[in-house]
C-alpha cells in the first residue's frame, strides 16, 4: 500500500478532527462536569416564602429580642436580634445566633422515655406513651400525699426569672413539699445581700449605663455576668466618645487576664481570692481620709457606727472594722499582692471620680459567693452613697403581676420555700438562701428520708452542678428520677423516667425581670414553629398532674395549659396599669427614673398580650431604692442583725459585719501547691445547654485540640514542673484526677491553674461528647456558713507531668 | 525470549530478570496508583494539605521533574534548532532520543500528579473554556497539556523504530514521516515549553501579595519567568546526562561518548553560570528593595525547617559551585565531579521550586501570623514516589526494546 | 470575564472592626457560620483545615504577667481593591472568583472552581478556606440550611463574601421600590450580629457614611497596609501594640 506524505497527513488531520467534530468528548467532558456540580449526597435546602417571627430569646436570663426567619413557614434557619428591642438593639450573642441547632439537634428525646434496665444504662431506655408516663406519676405522687409524705417529692429547676419557677412554686406550696430547688447563681448572693442589707427579698441592680467609673471584683462583665446582651451594650457605651477616651473608666480586679481585664482600662492582679480584702483596703483608706459620703451614712445607713444589738448590747460597726490595721494599705498589700500606693491610688479614684460604682460576682457559671465579701463590696456602695433614689445601686423591680396589697404576689426570681435546714440536727444555718447543697448533703447522708420522687427541669445538675459528684451521691437516696430535658443530657441518662420538654423556641416561655438590671422589664417568647417531636411543655405536665392529682393542687393550679397561665399572668400586668411596651426603636430605657412614671401604652391583658407575643417587651421605671428599704430599722443596714438568734456564736462582733473571711480549700498546702480556678466565655456554654458545634468550631486550638483540653498556666510556674507548652499533664486536686494538656499564658497568675468551663461531656453526640474534662468533677464547693450556699472561688491543685 | 524485540546488535539483560525488575516498579507504581484513587474518592483530607499550604509535595514535584525535564526541548531546541549555526551541537544527537524519552515521562507523570492536586479534577477542563487571560495557572494548563501532546508526538516515531514494529511497512513510513517533521516539533515545544516553563515562574511571581514569591519584571511577567526557564535549562540536559550515566552503570555498558558529557557540561556549566548570576541579582534586589516596601525584612522569610541554609544550599553549594567546576576543564575532567556537580545542580533546582511554593507559603505574612509546618503524607508520597517508578519503567522498556543510543554498538563491541 | 476593575461604580463595600469595642463573644464567627451554611465536624480544632468565613486572631502584646494584655481580631475577606485585581482573582485559571466591580465584592463560583487553590496561595490573609472533605451535617441539621446561600462540595474554595446574597436582595428590593438599586444598603451577618456594634459595614465612597468616618479615624490601621492589596476592612484601636502588631510599618 502506498503511504505518501499526503496520505499520511489526511490520515491524521482526519482522526484528530473527526473526533473533535463529534459531540461525543465535548459531551462527556460537560456532562461529568455537571455531575460534579450536583451530587446527591449535597443537600440541597428547599426553597420557599422567606417570612419573619419575632420572639425572644430564653436560653439565657438576658432577655434579648430576636426574629427568626422561617422558609414556608415550617423550618427555621436563622436567628437575628430584633433591631427595635432596646435590650439588645439588633445585636446577638453567639448562643442565640446558634440556637437552631438546639432545635434541630440530633441528640433531642423524641418522645417519652422510661428506664427499663439499671439506672444510666443508655441502651435500656424504651419509649413510652404521655399517658402511660403521666398515669404512673400521678399514681406516685397521689400516694405520696395521702400517705402524708409529700416531702418525698423534690425538684431541682435551672428556671429563674421566669415563671416557669412561680409554677413550681404553687405546686410544690400547694402539694406541701418545701423541696423545691435552684441550681446555683450569683443572684442567689445578691438577694441574700440584699435581704440583709435592704430587708427586700430582691436581686441587686446597678445602673451601669450611668456609671463613669466601673470598679469591678472579678466580675466578668463581658463574659456574661447579669444580663449578656444588656452588658455588651453598656461596655458599647463606655468606649464611646471615640479618639480612645471612653465615657467610662473600667478597673478589673482579678487574678487572671480574663478579657474583662484586658478590656479594661485599668487592670489590678490580685492573689486568687482576696478580692474582698482588697474592698475592705479600699474601705479603710475612703473611711480613714474622710473619702466617704458621711452625710448619706450618718442618715440612712445602720451599722456604721456603733450599733446596739436586740440584746441591747453595743457592737462595733464598720467604721471600727474598716479602720483596724489588718485593712491598712500595707497589711492588705502584703496579701493581696496589691502594692500600698495602689489600694490608696484607687480609693481615691473611686471616692473622687462622679459615677463610680463597684461590681462584683462570677462570670458565665455564676456561683453565689462568700456572704462576708460580697458585703464588703456592697459596703464600698454605701459609702459612696450609691443607695440613693435615682443612684447607681438599686434593686431589681418586680413585676406587678398582682395589685400591690396581695400578699401571695411572687417576686422577679421567685421566691420558693425551703426545706428549713437548721430544723434538721446536725446542721446550723443561719440564714435562708438557696440550700441545694446543704439539702443535697442531708440526703446523702441519711438524714432526711430517701425521696421518692425527683424532679430535674432545666437543668444537667449530673454536669454543670459543680462539685457534681455530690449530685450523683445523692441520687442513690433517689427512688425515682423524672428528668423534664429535651436534650439527652447527663442526668436525663440517670433518670428512670424522661418526659421531654418543648426545646427551645417550640413553646410558650416568658422573661420576668432581669439580673442586675435596675428598671423593670417582662417579655414573653411566643413559639417560631410547632414542636417537631412528640414533646410537652413542662408547664403543661406539672399542670397535668396537677389536675389529675385533684383537691387543692388542682384547684390552685386551674389552667388549662401553659400559655393560658402565661394569658392569665398578662392579664394581672395589664390590670396594674403600670409600665409600657417599647414597640419603637431606639428606647433608651436606662433613661428611665423611679420618679418619673410611665403611662401605658396597652389598653389591656388580650392588647399586652398581643403585643408582647409580636416579640415588644414591656417596661416600667427602676425601684427608688431609698423608699423600698424594708429592714427593722428602716436604714440600709450594714450589720447583719438578722444572724442574732440563728444559732451563730456572736460573741465576735465581726460576724455581723462585713470582714474578710476566706473559706479555707481541703487539701495539704504540700500536696497541692497551687490553686486552680476555673473559669468562663461567652463563646462556650457551660451550664444546662451543650457547646453546639457552631461555637465549638470557635475554641482556641489552645483551648481544646482534638479531645484534649489545656489548662493556663504561667511559664514561671510550668517551667520548674519540666513542662512547656502542649505538655501532657496530670491535674490533681482533693476532688479527683484528671488528664489535660498545658497551655502556657502570661495572663495566668504565677501559682495558678486556670481551667476554662463547659467541656468534658459525656453525652450528647460525636459534636460535643468526650472533648476535654469537666471543671465541676474538679472543683471544690466551699458552703458559706452564714447562707448554706455553695460557693465556689478556687480548689487546691498539683499538676505534675503525664 | 523476546529477542526479536531487542534492537540489533546489541545485548540486553535476560528476560526473567527484567520482569522481576519490572515486576518491583509495577509494585511501586501500584502502591501510588492505590493512594491516587483512595485521594480521588476520599478527597485531599488525605493529605498533609491544609489552608496554609494549598500547595504542597505534588506542586513541588511537578514543578522540580518539570525543570528537569526541560532536557527534552532543551537538547531539541540545540540540536534541531541550533546546531546548523553550531555544529558542535550536533554531538547531541547520539543523547536527543533519550532527551525525548525523559521529557515524555517527567510530563505525563507530571501531569498524572496534577490530576489528583486540583480538588475537582473533572472540571479541569475548565482552565480552556473559562480561562482567565491575566493567570499564569491557565497559561500552565494550556501549555503543560499542548506540550505533553508535543512530547507524545516526538514519542512515538521513537518508538516505532522498535524492531519489530518497524517490520510493519505503514507503521515504518508513519514514523518516518513523523521523524522527518521533527524539527517543526522540536521547535513548536520550544516555544510551548519556554512559555510555560515561564509561566510556572510567573505562578509564583505574581503573588504580589505574597512578599516572598513577588517579584517586579517586566511587561506581564515577573523575574521569576525567566529565572525558572533559565534555571530549567541550566539543568535539564544535566539531568539526562545523570539517566544516561545511572543506565550505563546499571547496564555495565557505553552509550555515548565522554564528548556528549563533556558537550553537556560545558552547556550546562555556562548556563548555569549565568542564571545564578541573575539569581543572586535578583535575591539582592528582593532583600534589600522588595520585601522593605512590603513591610518585610529578609530575616521574615527564615524561620525554623525553612532556614537560611536553604538559601545558601540553593545559590552556593548546588549553584556557584557547580557552575565553576562544570566550566573548568580540569575539574570536568573527573566523572565523579561532573556527575557530581549536575547531580547538586538538579538538587539546587528542586530547591528553588520547593522555596518558591512550599517555602513562599509557610512565610507568614501578616505580622501577627505564625509560621506552620507542612508535613506530606504518605497519601503524597506515594504518588510522587510512584511516578518516579513510571518514569524509570517506561525509560527501561524503551532501552531495552528501542534503539536509544545511536553509538551504543560501537561503544560496546562484542568480546 | 475576570473583572479588571476597568470601570467602578461609586459604591466599595468596606468594613471598619472597632477592636477596642470587640469583647471577644464570637457571635459574628457563629452568625456568619449560621447564615451561610458553613460546614462543621467532629473535630474542628485543627484550625488549618477548619473552615471559618470570620476567622478570628489572638493578638497579645508580649508582656509577662501583670503586663500582659491581648485582643481578639475578627478577619473576614479583605476584599481586596488593588488596582484592577484582588491577588486572588489576578490568578485563578478559570474565573471561578472576580470582583464585582459595582459593589467592589470579591465573589467565588463554587460549581466552576476546580480547587487548584491558587488563591488560597495567594491570599496572605488567610480569608480564603478549601472544603477538604465533602461537607455533611447531621440529618436533624439539614433543615436549618438556608437556600439562600448554595451549599458546598468537596474539593473547592470558600470565603467570605460580605454576604453577596444580601445585597442582591437589598437591590431586588430597591429596585421594585423604584429606588436606584446603587442606593441599596445592607448589613451582613457578623455586622449585624455583633452586640456591642464593633463592626460597622457599608460604602467606603459615601463620605458621609459611618464605616468612611472611621476608616479615616486617628485609631484606624489595615493590616499590613505597605501589601499593596488595598484591602476593605478597616480595624481600630487604641493600643500601640495592637497597631504595631497588626501593621508593621517600620
Amino acid at each position: 500500500m502506498k503511504f505518501g506524505r499526503r496520505a499520511f497527513l489526511q490520515f491524521a488531520a482526519g482522526a484528530v478532527g473527526g473526533t473533535l467534530l463529534s459531540p461525543m468528548p465535548w459531551r462527556l467532558a460537560d456532562d461529568t462536569a455537571i455531575w460534579s456540580q450536583n451530587w446527591s449526597w449535597r443537600p440541597s435546602p428547599e426553597r420557599g416564602p422567606i417570612t419573619t417571627v419575632p420572639t425572644v430569646c430564653t436560653l439565657c436570663q438576658g432577655g434579648c429580642g430576636i426574629q427568626a426567619r422561617l422558609v414556608n413557614g415550617n423550618r427555621a434557619i436563622y436567628l437575628e436580634g430584633n433591631p427595635v428591642h432596646p435590650i439588645n438593639a439588633g445585636g446577638i450573642c453567639p448562643l442565640g445566633a446558634a440556637a437552631l441547632q438546639y432545635l434541630y439537634a440530633p441528640y433531642r428525646i423524641e418522645q417519652p422515655m422510661k428506664q427499663t434496665r439499671a439506672r444510666g444504662e443508655a441502651a435500656g431506655f424504651q419509649p413510652i406513651s404521655w399517658s402511660e408516663a403521666l398515669d404512673d406519676l400521678v399514681k406516685r405522687l397521689a400516694r405520696l400525699k395521702s400517705e402524708g409524705t409529700p416531702g418525698g417529692v423534690a425538684c431541682i429547676t435551672g428556671s429563674r426569672w421566669n415563671s416557669m419557677d412561680d409554677l413550681w412554686a404553687r405546686f410544690f406550696s400547694a402539694y406541701g413539699s418545701a423541696g423545691l430547688f435552684k441550681m446555683p447563681s450569683h443572684s442567689d448572693s445578691l438577694r441574700a445581700t440584699a435581704k440583709l442589707a435592704l430587708g427586700k427579698d430582691s436581686s441587686l441592680a446597678f445602673a451601669l449605663e450611668h456609671a463613669s467609673y466601673v470598679l469591678s471584683f472579678g466580675a466578668a462583665l463581658v463574659e456574661g455576668w447579669g444580663a449578656p446582651a444588656r452588658m455588651q451594650a453598656a461596655f458599647m457605651r463606655w468606649q464611646k466618645n471615640g479618639a480612645g477616651k471612653g465615657a467610662a473608666k473600667l478597673v478589673q480586679v482579678e487574678s487572671r487576664c480574663s478579657m474583662s481585664a484586658a478590656k479594661a482600662d485599668q487592670w489590678v492582679p490580685v492573689v486568687p481570692g482576696t478580692e474582698g480584702l482588697l474592698a475592705l483596703g479600699i474601705a479603710h483608706v475612703m473611711v480613714k481620709e474622710n473619702l466617704y459620703d458621711a452625710d448619706f451614712v450618718s442618715r440612712g445607713v445602720l451599722g456604721f457606727e456603733d450599733w446596739t444589738d436586740m440584746q441591747g448590747k453595743v457592737r462595733s460597726g464598720f467604721k471600727k472594722i474598716a479602720l483596724s490595721p489588718a485593712y491598712a494599705p500595707d497589711q492588705v498589700a502584703a496579701r493581696t499582692g496589691v502594692d500600698a500606693a495602689k489600694i490608696q491610688g484607687l480609693a481615691r479614684e473611686f471616692a473622687s471620680t462622679a459615677n463610680a460604682v463597684a461590681v462584683w460576682g462570677g462570670g458565665q457559671q455564676n456561683v453565689p459567693g462568700n456572704i462576708y465579701h460580697e458585703m464588703s463590696f456592697f459596703a464600698l456602695n454605701v459609702l459612696r452613697g450609691n443607695l440613693k433614689s435615682g443612684g447607681l445601686v438599686s434593686l431589681v423591680p418586680d413585676v406587678p403581676f398582682q395589685p400591690a396589697d396581695d400578699q401571695t404576689a411572687a417576686s422577679a426570681e421567685g421566691g420558693a420555700p425551703q426545706i428549713k435546714l437548721g430544723s434538721v440536727p446536725g446542721t446550723r444555718v443561719p440564714l435562708p438562701g438557696n440550700g441545694i447543697y446543704g439539702f443535697l448533703d442531708i440526703l446523702t447522708r441519711g438524714m432526711i428520708p430517701p425521696l421518692e420522687v425527683l424532679f430535674v427541669h432545666d437543668a444537667n445538675p449530673a454536669y454543670s452542678l459543680p462539685e457534681n459528684k455530690i449530685f450523683k451521691a445523692a441520687l442513690d437516696k433517689v427512688g425515682y428520677v423524672v428528668s423534664m430535658s429535651p436534650y439527652m443530657d447527663e442526668t436525663a441518662m440517670t433518670a428512670d423516667l424522661i418526659l421531654p420538654n418543648h426545646a427551645a423556641f417550640e413553646g410558650f416561655e416568658d422573661v420576668v425581670g432581669l439580673p442586675g438590671v435596675p428598671y423593670a422589664y417582662y417579655a414573653v417568647s411566643r413559639p417560631i414553629l410547632k414542636p417537631r417531636k412528640d414533646t410537652k411543655h413542662s408547664g403543661d405536665v406539672v399542670l397535668q398532674l396537677s389536675k389529675a392529682l385533684g383537691g387543692n393542687v388542682a384547684a390552685a393550679l386551674p389552667w388549662a395549659s401553659y400559655e393560658e397561665y402565661l394569658k392569665n399572668r398578662v392579664n394581672a400586668l395589664a390590670a396594674s396599669k403600670r409600665g409600657a411596651v417599647a414597640d419603637k426603636k431606639d428606647i433608651d430605657l436606662s433613661k428611665l427614673q423611679s420618679s418619673v412614671s410611665v403611662s401605658p401604652n396597652f389598653k389591656d391583658g388580650t392588647d399586652l398580650w398581643k403585643k408582647l407575643t409580636g416579640g415588644f417587651c414591656w417596661y416600667d421605671v427602676p425601684v427608688d431604692v431609698r423608699s423600698a428599704v424594708d429592714t427593722d430599722s428602716g436604714k440600709i443596714e450594714l450589720a447583719f442583725r438578722a444572724i442574732q438568734g440563728k444559732g451563730l456564736n456572736v460573741e465576735d462582733d465581726q460576724v455581723y459585719l462585713p470582714h474578710f473571711k476566706p473559706l479555707p480549700p481541703s487539701g495539704d498546702e504540700k500536696e497541692y501547691p497551687l490553686l486552680l480556678l476555673s473559669y468562663g466565655m461567652l463563646s462556650l456554654s457551660c451550664e444546662n445547654l451543650a457547646n453546639p458545634p457552631f461555637m465549638t468550631k470557635t475554641l482556641w486550638d489552645f483551648v481544646l485540640k482534638k479531645n484534649d483540653l489545656f489548662v493556663e498556666v504561667n511559664p514561671a510556674t510550668a517551667g520548674p514542673l519540666g513542662m512547656i507548652e502542649g505538655s501532657k499533664a496530670v491535674l490533681k486536686t482533693p476532688q479527683g484526677e484528671v488528664a489535660v494538656r498545658v497551655h502556657l499564658s502570661q495572663a495566668a497568675r504565677p501559682g495558678a491553674i486556670y481551667m476554662p468551663q463547659g467541656l468534658g461531656h459525656t453525652a450528647y453526640d460525636e459534636f460535643i461528647q468526650g472533648k476535654g474534662v469537666n471543671s465541676n468533677s474538679v472543683v471544690e464547693v466551699q458552703v458559706d456558713p452564714i447562707t448554706g450556699m455553695g460557693t465556689v472561688w478556687a480548689t487546691r491543685a498539683q499538676l505534675r507531668r503525664a | 525470549m523476546d529477542k526479536a524485540l531487542i534492537p540489533e546488535g546489541v545485548k540486553r539483560c535476560p528476560l526473567p530478570a527484567f520482569a522481576l525488575w519490572v515486576l518491583v516498579l509495577l509494585g511501586v507504581i501500584g502502591w501510588g496508583v492505590y493512594a491516587g484513587i483512595m485521594v480521588l474518592l476520599k478527597a485531599l483530607n488525605l493529605t498533609g494539605l491544609n489552608d496554609y499550604f494549598g500547595f504542597g509535595l505534588y506542586i513541588t514535584v511537578d514543578l522540580a521533574i518539570i525543570a528537569l525535564g526541560a532536557g527534552a526541548f532543551f537538547s531539541g531546541f540545540l540540536y534541531y534548532g541550533l546546531s546548523r549555526f553550531f555544529p558542535a551541537l550536533k554531538e547531541l544527537h547520539k543523547i536527543i532520543n533519550l532527551a525525548v524519552i525523559v521529557g515524555f515521562v517527567c510530563y505525563t507523570g507530571a501531569l498524572a500528579v496534577l490530576l489528583l492536586e486540583i480538588g475537582q479534577p473533572i472540571r479541569g477542563w475548565f482552565g480552556y473554556w473559562h480561562a482567565n487571560v491575566h493567570s499564569m495557572l491557565t497559561e500552565v494548563i494550556f501549555c503543560i497539556t499542548c506540550y505533553a501532546i508535543v512530547l507524545v508526538i516526538e514519542y512515538v516515531p521513537i518508538v516505532l523504530e522498535n524492531r519489530k514494529l518497524s517490520e510493519i511497512k505503514p507503521l515504518r513510513l508513519f514514523g518516518h514521516n513523523l521523524h522527518e517533521l521533527m524539527a517543526i516539533f522540536a521547535l513548536t515545544g520550544t516555544f510551548l515549553s519556554f512559555f510555560h516553563q515561564g509561566s510556572l515562574g510567573g505562578v509564583a511571581g505574581v503573588l504580589f501579595a505574597r512578599p516572598f514569591a513577588y517579584r517586579t519584571g517586566f511587561f506581564i511577567w515577573p523575574w521569576t519567568f525567566f529565572l525558572f526557564i533559565f534555571s530549567a535549562i541550566a539543568s535539564g540536559p544535566g539531568f539526562t546526562a545523570l539517566i544516561c550515566r545511572g543506565i550505563e552503570k546499571v547496564t555495565g555498558k557505553n552509550l555515548v561518548d565522554r564528548s556528549v558529557y563533556e558537550l553537556i557540561a560545558k552547556i550546562v556549566g555556562g548556563l548555569l553560570l549565568f542564571y545564578i548570576t541573575l539569581k543572586i541579582a535578583d535575591t539582592l534586589y528582593w532583600a534589600l528593595v522588595l520585601a522593605p516596601e512590603a513591610g518585610l525584612k529578609l530575616t521574615d522569610f527564615y524561620w525554623g525547617p525553612y532556614g537560611i541554609w536553604l538559601l545558601v544550599t540553593e545559590i552556593i553549594i548546588c549553584g556557584v559551585i557547580p557552575a565553576i567546576l562544570l566550566l573548568t576543564p580540569k575539574t570536568r575532567q573527573s566523572n565523579i565531579i561532573m556527575f557530581s556537580m549536575f547531580f547538586l545542580n538538579c538538587v539546587g533546582v528542586c530547591i528553588n521550586r520547593f522555596a518558591m511554593t512550599v517555602q513562599a507559603i509557610a512565610a507568614p505574612v501578616m505580622p501577627f501570623d505564625k509560621w506552620e509546618i507542612y508535613v506530606p503524607t504518605v497519601y503524597e508520597w506515594a504518588p510522587c514516589i510512584a511516578m518516579v517508578a513510571y518514569c524509570i519503567l517506561i525509560i527501561s522498556l524503551s532501552y531495552r526494546y528501542l534503539p536509544l543510543f545511536p553509538r551504543e554498538r560501537e561503544l560496546n563491541p562484542a568480546p | 470575564m475576570s473583572g479588571n476593575g476597568h470601570s467602578q461604580s461609586g459604591v466599595r463595600f468596606g468594613m471598619a472592626i472597632d477592636l477596642d469595642r470587640c469583647t471577644g463573644c464570637m457571635a459574628c464567627s457563629v452568625a456568619c457560620q449560621a447564615e451561610n451554611n458553613v460546614s462543621f465536624r467532629a473535630d474542628e480544632s485543627d484550625k488549618l483545615r477548619s473552615i471559618t468565613w470570620l476567622e478570628v486572631y489572638h493578638l497579645q502584646n508580649g508582656k509577662e504577667y501583670p503586663d500582659y494584655q491581648f485582643t481578639y481580631l475578627p478577619r473576614p475577606c479583605m476584599h481586596c481593591d488593588s488596582p484592577h485585581h484582588s491577588p486572588c482573582t489576578f490568578v485563578c485559571p478559570v474565573n471561578a472568583t472576580t470582583r464585582d466591580e459595582v459593589s467592589g465584592i470579591v465573589n467565588h463560583i463554587y460549581p466552576r472552581c476546580i480547587g487548584c487553590r491558587y488563591c488560597i496561595v495567594a491570599c496572605p490573609y488567610h480569608a480564603r478556606d478549601f472544603n477538604w472533605w465533602d461537607p455533611k451535617w447531621p440529618k436533624s441539621m439539614e433543615s436549618m440550611l438556608s437556600p439562600e446561600v448554595s451549599t458546598r462540595m468537596r474539593g473547592v474554595v470558600e470565603k467570605c463574601t460580605f454576604c453577596h446574597h444580601r445585597l442582591l436582595k437589598a437591590r431586588s428590593k430597591a429596585y421594585l421600590d423604584g429606588i436606584d438599586p446603587n442606593e441599596a444598603t445592607y448589613a451582613p451577618a457578623c455586622a449585624e450580629a455583633c452586640p456591642t456594634k464593633a463592626i460597622t459595614f457599608g460604602n467606603l465612597l459615601d463620605p458621609e457614611s459611618a464605616v468612611a468616618k472611621l476608616s479615616k479615624d486617628p485609631r484606624a490601621f489595615r493590616i499590613l497596609a505597605k501589601l499593596n492589596t488595598e484591602p476593605k476592612v478597616y480595624y481600630l484601636s487604641k493600643h500601640q501594640w495592637v497597631h504595631k502588631l497588626g501593621d508593621n510599618s517600620f
